[in-house]
């Protein structure tokens, strides 16, 4: 018997070579003694090998036969599908593939890159750390063939047609048009629970010119209902680093202390709190009076739990 | 690559050698050092997986062998017949090069029409329309601190360190600059410290060039910034158990976690997960707020009430 490596080398090597669908028999009998004898040892030997080869992303196509041989599966490579499609990079673009690859250090990129005729470059001072979540790659297919995607979210069933993916605060949301609800939803791609089931492709268009980026606001305090805002009050200290993020439209007020007075939305109260105490003792809302009682309610309930 | 542990799986040594023998037939002979060094093989795992290939072929193997041989520390491959292309791109790599591509035309220094983005174009037109997009907004930092990295430069900057809550002015010198879990970092030496720290950029109030410029770092490709979970798995920084109610789950799902157990009738999970500094975990405590409850350690059961009492005492209300 051959070694595992070896014998499915020459299976992919006969199954890309074949004109005709092979069935299991004919398999074996062109590949002689590399099977176990006996039907079940070598059909076990087989699967394995017809998984190893799916597992690297062989495209295996099965037909059932019919005629003298009816009901067995026969099985081909489609050397089209199996190969590679030219990219026809210049030199500088495979480059500055690569530069990108070597910056978000991911070993299927860098795979990837090594089929397209680069290097495993890992040697970038500029680096980004993507989340990675086992749904994305199939999601991106899902997207590019138009297929509509069924899943469970929050213990309920969805269907959507996807556009987009969105990395945003750290987080991929996939964005499309929503069955259930007939209009554009946003989900987490992390929370979504299990796996995914892609439809058939071209069911649906993608409007043109669709921008996953104004979909939701990128700011987790506009998230909320209307365009409430709050003013806040910040030290001396803190004013640079706040009207830098907020802008200086937001400020409505200098103080004699360098301080200054911004508004800034509060639709999202969660996120607006959030915001809040991670300037800790420098930042205080002044105004309107429910948002600031509020929050001394939410300071309260824990100031008095010990 | 992801270090290796073990023998190599068989998936993994197919995987490769379906790159290998195509890259090595469009080129005929390859030094055996140059080409285990591009595919990141050992001398002796490249021969020992070129060697099984030269028995592989079609039937009846002899005449249809793939026909490759080493001599003199040279692989020569012969009359190319078989695995004459790579395998295409799996959906992973399709998303892998995708989505790093992306992200890179967010970096600083990124040229919107330039051969990264015509490179992306030709990818997406094989892979079909990608649908990725990276949206990571660089506070005005990013693009002085990434030329410092190239120049080795001197930077004077003043930095608030949220974990002790205090403005700092030193001198830096920019080693590496990271994105993670949406903000931008600089791993820096540090004239206060004498050691490498890292940053995060958009704390910095100031920065300007001193005129510096350092020797490049020593063994530079060694500086690899923590990726996912690799932030505070060091040992020594201490941990916090949690329980936090469903409205407190983003915390578990934003902050890499040491520990957690889970109880899916009440969606109220118990987490373990490091502590920066003190001063980190009272803010996140705030956030919080009555949603979660320091188990462990005791000495930080009233952590929570404690920042809150302080941040009353702004508000003039005396609590009871």
């Amino acid at each position: 018997m051959t070694d595992q490596l070896e014998r499915t080398t020459n299976l992919l090597a006969l199954l890309l070579e074949t004109r005709v669908p092979l069935t299991l028999d004919d398999i074996v009998n062109q590949l002689g003694d590399q099977y176990p004898a006996g039907h079940t040892a070598m059909r076990g030997a087989f699967e394995r090998d017809k998984g190893l080869l799916r597992d690297v992303g062989v495209p295996i196509e099965t037909a059932v036969l019919g005629g003298t041989h009816a009901g067995q599966t026969a099985y081909r490579v489609d050397r089209d599908r199996y190969e590679l499609r030219d990219l026809d990079l210049t030199d500088d673009e495979r480059r500055a593939l690569q530069v990108a690859v070597a910056a978000a250090r991911t070993s299927e990129a860098e795979f990837g890159m090594l089929k397209l005729g680069g290097v495993a470059d890992s040697s970038a001072s500029i680096t980004a750390n993507l989340p990675q979540l086992e749904l994305l790659p199939s999601l991106r297919e899902a997207i590019a063939a138009r297929a509509t995607i069924d899943f469970r979210y929050h213990a309920a069933p969805r269907s959507l047609q996807p556009y987009a993916l969105l990395l945003r605060e750290g987080f991929w949301y996939v964005i499309g048009h929503d069955l259930g609800h007939l209009e554009v939803r946003t989900y987490r791609v992390d929370r979504i629970e299990g796996s995914i089931e892609q439809g058939e492709g071209e069911a649906f268009e993608r409007p043109d010119n669709f921008d996953p980026r104004t979909v939701f606001p990128a700011d987790p305090k506009e998230l909320g209902e209307g365009s409430q805002t709050a003013i806040v009050r910040i030290d001396g200290t803190r004013a640079t680093f706040v009207v830098r993020e907020l802008g200086e439209e937001s400020v409505v007020r200098r103080l004699a202390d360098n301080g200054v007075e911004v508004e800034v939305p509060c639709s999202n109260l969660d996120a607006f709190r959030s915001w809040l105490f991670g300037w800790g003792v420098h930042a205080e809302v002044v105004a309107p009076a429910d948002v600031r009682d509020g929050l001394v309610d939410w300071l309260r309930s824990m100031a008095s739990r010990s | 690559m992801t270090p290796r542990r073990g023998p190599r799986r068989s998936a993994e040594r197919l995987r490769r050698l379906l790159v290998m023998l195509p890259w090595l037939m469009e080129r005929g002979e390859v030094p055996v050092a140059e080409m285990a060094a591009r595919f990141e093989l050992t001398e002796a795992e490249l021969i020992g997986d070129l060697e099984l290939a030269a028995l592989c072929g079609l039937p009846p193997f002899i005449d249809e062998m793939i026909d490759v041989f080493i001599d003199e520390g040279v692989v020569f491959a012969g009359l190319p017949r078989l695995f004459t292309k790579p395998l295409r791109l799996t959906a992973p790599e399709g998303f892998a090069l995708l989505s790093s591509g992306r992200a890179a035309m967010q970096l600083p220094g990124a040229d919107p029409d330039g051969a990264l983005a015509r490179a992306l174009d030709k990818l997406a037109g094989v892979l079909g329309d990608d649908g990725v997009v990276v949206d990571v907004p660089q506070p005005p930092a990013t693009g002085d601190l990434a030329s410092a990295v190239n120049d080795n430069a001197r930077l004077s900057v003043r930095y608030w360190s949220a974990n002790r809550d205090e403005e700092t002015e030193r001198e830096i010198t920019p080693r590496s600059i990271f994105l993670d879990r949406g903000h931008w970092y600089v791993i820096a030496d540090d004239s206060r410290s004498g050691e490498s720290r890292t940053f995060r950029i958009d704390r910095f109030e100031h920065w300007e060039r001193t005129g510096v410029i350092d020797a490049p770092a020593k063994g530079s490709s060694t500086i690899v910034p923590p990726s996912g979970d690799q932030w505070f798995t060091d040992g020594d920084v201490p941990s916090v158990v949690l329980r936090l109610a469903p409205q407190a789950r983003w915390a578990a799902e934003r902050y890499p976690l040491r520990d957690e157990h889970h109880d899916d009738t009440s969606g109220v999970m118990v987490v373990s997960m490091a502590v920066a500094s003190e001063q980190w975990l009272r803010t996140l405590l705030l956030r919080l707020g009555p949603h979660a409850v320091v188990l462990e350690p005791a000495e930080w059961h009233d952590l929570g009430a404690d920042a809150a009492r302080q941040l009353l005492e702004r508000y003039d209300v005396t609590d009871s």
